[in-house]
């Protein structure tokens, strides 16, 4: 057991820093921040992918072949802490989780189309899985896309398409066999967004933020659009899901409001008296452990990736741990604030009002990208064996 | 970075449970425990022949010299077989005086006592909260008072493991007061049979026993000293920290079997036609308990992590602490809820479990006090 991090880890954390402090502005903070209310990816963001693809870091433990530099994952869970601890949106090109499947499944073509561009921000994914059937049960997606000479044509709706507003393309879960058993008849595909017949409509979220519905309206696409073999979506697009939950991205996503409440509480002249209340600084203290836990699980699924093994209910427990932490932080952030955590805005709200932002906002990772009830279910029968009914 | 356990870690892992499976089946810890014994006398033998006593002793006293964290995972298997053997006061009061051996700040006494720890000639424990449940310096009274070339010990101790049976008692005495709390602390070495002693065993939750230990102005010459004079809790401190680790390693040990055995059960027992583990309330029940005490051994082995690089661990073990005892209670809970009248059985087995590790988490420090110490180290 090895709980440290290399010199060269070190080294490396220190060079994101630095490249931090000289490259993140408050301004590009607040593009990005107006990015995620729908104002699409802003020049100064855009400036900022490329900068950080040029140095190599947003593919960092892919093959050099498509841009990355076969750096050690633990380089890259660095990077993604430091930048998450910067609050730069990480998710903005969708680099983590779409390009893994490309390399994997993709043709040459489309890997040389694609991943040098997402390396260099120059295409980025909005995801087209949920539709408004249901989200957990993705599989019973309607959507369908219909084999037409070299062409699909597809039809049907997707919902909370987050970015598809700004993404240059949408990677695209279709039905292209409606026969098959329902995991067996799904294909991905990989369109631009500009393709004539969809149509995007925003829908806003409790904490501020844009997502949208997605309408396809015999969006017609070579065939060459598809991603992996057809009917194979639903492997491909699985073991994207399954990578993308763990990562030092979301234990960021998860832990971020203990660590604005921590910080608030340290340095805060109103924090400071609130925090002499033993009450207080116990139910702190427990979250603080909590905290510890989400980190440690991150480590250990990246321990287990870096070895090569494929995490049998890891993962999952991560995912667990993670969201319902998040949210219990949110809640008890809610109590410990009490009048002061509702405030939306304004010079007497804590932290600028980004607690009750937070509050409305963390459940959405309890049962996006996998639920909670799902994610137990998936570590009784794989992770302990426990039968079906 | 890799927290997972390294080749030498799964070596010890392995080998240890190997031994223990062969040789310390349920009925040999409930025999020990029907006896009243307070040891058994044989394990102890092989422990000691295997060189287990001593694996993170120096090995010129004959010890393994391992890391901190092998000794983790010898406790995380010891505590997985309910060994009935004093193994925790042994190796912590060893370790504590080894290390002050290796300042040179003690008699040979202290070096002479780790050289027979190793090979398990003379048991050693250590004696340290008094009334109040927690385990903070300001807790100690019992008072130690010059004389001499030695002490005159007056006071008592709340909770003492395998005193009777033990050679020597590492006890921590107030040398001065007035100061701050974490001044004015001595360690010092006493002999269970020393004239002034007198001690009453009580029986635990757990089937062993705690001593309550009263000393009536009992003499401890210079060569009981272990550490400086006054300032033991330069020793204590990180002796406490290596305690509470290996205590929440045996915890988590015997809370992850408690919890295997339930996962077993739920695939055998049936209700209403089905295994009871093929129900979702039941499925995402066991989900819970393994991410709890998984959590639990990762916040365990990093804070053995810590003690192993020679850096402080006090952060580290006391949220482990605090985290597993309460969650570890939660897993075991659930277990017996599994398990439903049978784990309320005495002649069935998971009880010992039960009882076991839920008793090893009301000792070294409540969850309230570690966390206390949490909020403190965070700077509140
Ligand atoms: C802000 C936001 C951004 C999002 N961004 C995207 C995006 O970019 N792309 C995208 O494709 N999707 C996105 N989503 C959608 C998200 O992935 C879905 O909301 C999620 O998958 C849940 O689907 P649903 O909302 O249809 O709920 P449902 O699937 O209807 O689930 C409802 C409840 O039923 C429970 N449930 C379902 N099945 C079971 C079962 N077998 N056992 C026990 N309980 C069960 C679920 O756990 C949940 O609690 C986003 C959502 C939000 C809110």
């Amino acid at each position: 057991m090895d709980f440290g991090f290399s010199e060269e880890n070190e080294a490396f954390r220190a060079e994101i820093r630095a490249f931090i402090a000289e490259n993140v502005s408050p301004e590009i903070v607040q593009e990005m921040h107006d990015g995620t209310q729908g104002a699409g990816i802003g020049p100064l963001t855009k400036d900022l992918i490329h900068k950080i693809g040029q140095r190599g870091w947003i593919g960092m433990s892919w093959p050099e072949e498509y841009g990355g530099r076969d750096a050690d994952i633990i380089d890259q869970y660095i990077f993604e802490e430091e930048l998450a601890r910067a609050r730069v949106p990480l998710n903005l090109g969708n680099f983590i989780e779409q390009a893994p499947a490309i390399m994997n499944a993709g043709t040459e073509a489309q890997k040389q189309y694609f991943l040098p561009r997402l390396v260099r921000g120059d295409v980025t994914f909005a995801l087209g899985y949920t539709e408004p059937s249901g989200g957990t049960d993705l599989a019973s997606l309607k959507t369908r896309a219909v084999a037409d000479g070299d062409d699909f044509v597809i039809n049907g709706q997707k919902v909370f398409t987050t970015r598809a507003e700004s993404s240059s393309h949408i990677y695209l879960m279709a039905r292209t066999d409606p026969e098959a058993p329902k995991h067996r008849g799904i294909s991905i595909f990989l369109v631009p967004m500009d393709t004539p017949g969809i149509t995007v409509r925003p829908l806003w979220t409790l904490p501020g933020g844009r997502t949208n519905e997605v309408f396809l309206e015999d969006v017609r696409v070579p065939k060459e659009s598809m991603l992996g073999a057809e009917n194979e979506g639903w492997n491909i697009g699985a073991s994207a899901l399954n990578l993308g939950r763990a990562g030092a991205r979301r234990y960021c996503i998860y832990v971020s409001p203990f660590e604005d409440l921590l910080k608030y509480l340290q340095t805060d002249d109103l924090g400071r008296d609130i925090a002499r209340d033993p009450v207080v600084r116990d139910k702190v203290a427990e979250l603080y452990c909590e905290a510890q836990v989400a980190r440690l699980f991150t480590m250990r699924s990246l321990s287990m990736v870096r070895r090569g093994q494929n995490p049998p209910y890891e993962i999952s427990s991560e995912k667990i741990w993670g969201p319902e932490f998040q949210v219990r932080t949110t809640e008890a952030a809610s109590q410990i604030l009490g009048p002061y955590h509702q405030l939306w805005e304004g010079e007497a709200a804590p932290n600028g009002g980004s607690f009750p932002r937070q509050y409305v906002n963390a459940m959405v990772s309890t049962f996006g990208h996998g639920s909670t009830q799902v994610m137990r279910t998936a570590i009784a029968r794989r992770g302990l064996g426990l039968p079906r009914e | 970075m890799d927290v997972l356990l390294n080749e030498d870690e799964e070596m010890i892992r392995d080998g240890v449970r190997r031994f223990f499976d062969a040789e310390c089946s349920p009925d040999r810890v409930r025999g020990i425990e029907d006896g009243g014994a307070r040891t058994d006398p044989e394990l102890w033998r092989q422990l000691a022949e295997l060189g287990w006593l001593g694996l993170a002793l120096p090995s010129v006293y004959g010890g393994g010299e391992a890391p901190f964290t092998q000794l983790t995972v010898l406790f995380e298997e010891a505590g997985r077989a309910l060994a009935p053997v004093p193994l925790h006061p042994h190796v912590v009061t060893a370790l504590a005086l080894a290390e002050a051996v290796g300042r040179g700040e003690c008699g040979p006494l202290a070096a002479t006592l780790v050289s027979e720890a190793c090979v398990g000639d003379s048991l050693l424990t250590w004696a340290w909260s008094e009334r109040l449940p927690g385990m903070g310096p300001e807790t100690i009274e019992l008072s130690a008072t010059a004389d001499g070339n030695g002490w005159r010990l007056n006071g008592h101790k709340g909770m003492v493991e395998a005193f009777e049976i033990a050679g020597h008692c590492l006890v921590a005495a107030r040398t001065q007061t007035g100061g701050s709390a974490n001044g004015g602390l001595t360690l010092l070495l006493v002999a269970p049979n020393a004239p002034g002693v007198s001690a009453v065993a009580r029986r635990t939750l757990a089937g062993d026993f705690q001593s309550e230990v009263h000393f009536d102005n009992v003499y401890v010459d210079g060569d009981g000293l272990v550490g400086r004079v006054d300032e033991g809790w330069d020793l204590a401190r990180p002796m406490l920290q290596r305690a509470m680790v290996l205590n929440c390693a045996m915890i988590v040990g015997a809370t992850r079997r408690a919890a295997e055995r339930a996962f077993d059960y739920a695939k055998e027992r049936h209700a209403f036609g089905h295994p009871i583990g093929s129900f979702q309330a039941i499925q995402h029940t066991c989900a819970d308990m393994i991410t709890w005490v998984d959590g639990a051994e990762l916040l365990t082995r990093e804070a053995a992590w810590h003690i192993a690089q020679g850096s402080d661990a006090g952060l580290a073990a006391a949220a482990a602490k605090a985290f597993t005892n309460e969650r570890c209670q939660a897993v075991l809970r659930e277990a017996n809820q599994i398990h439903g009248g049978y784990a309320q059985v005495r002649e069935y087995d998971q009880q010992l479990w039960y009882r076991r590790a839920a008793a090893w988490s009301m000792r070294l420090g409540t969850s309230m006090e570690h966390r206390r110490a949490v909020a403190q180290a965070l700077e509140l």
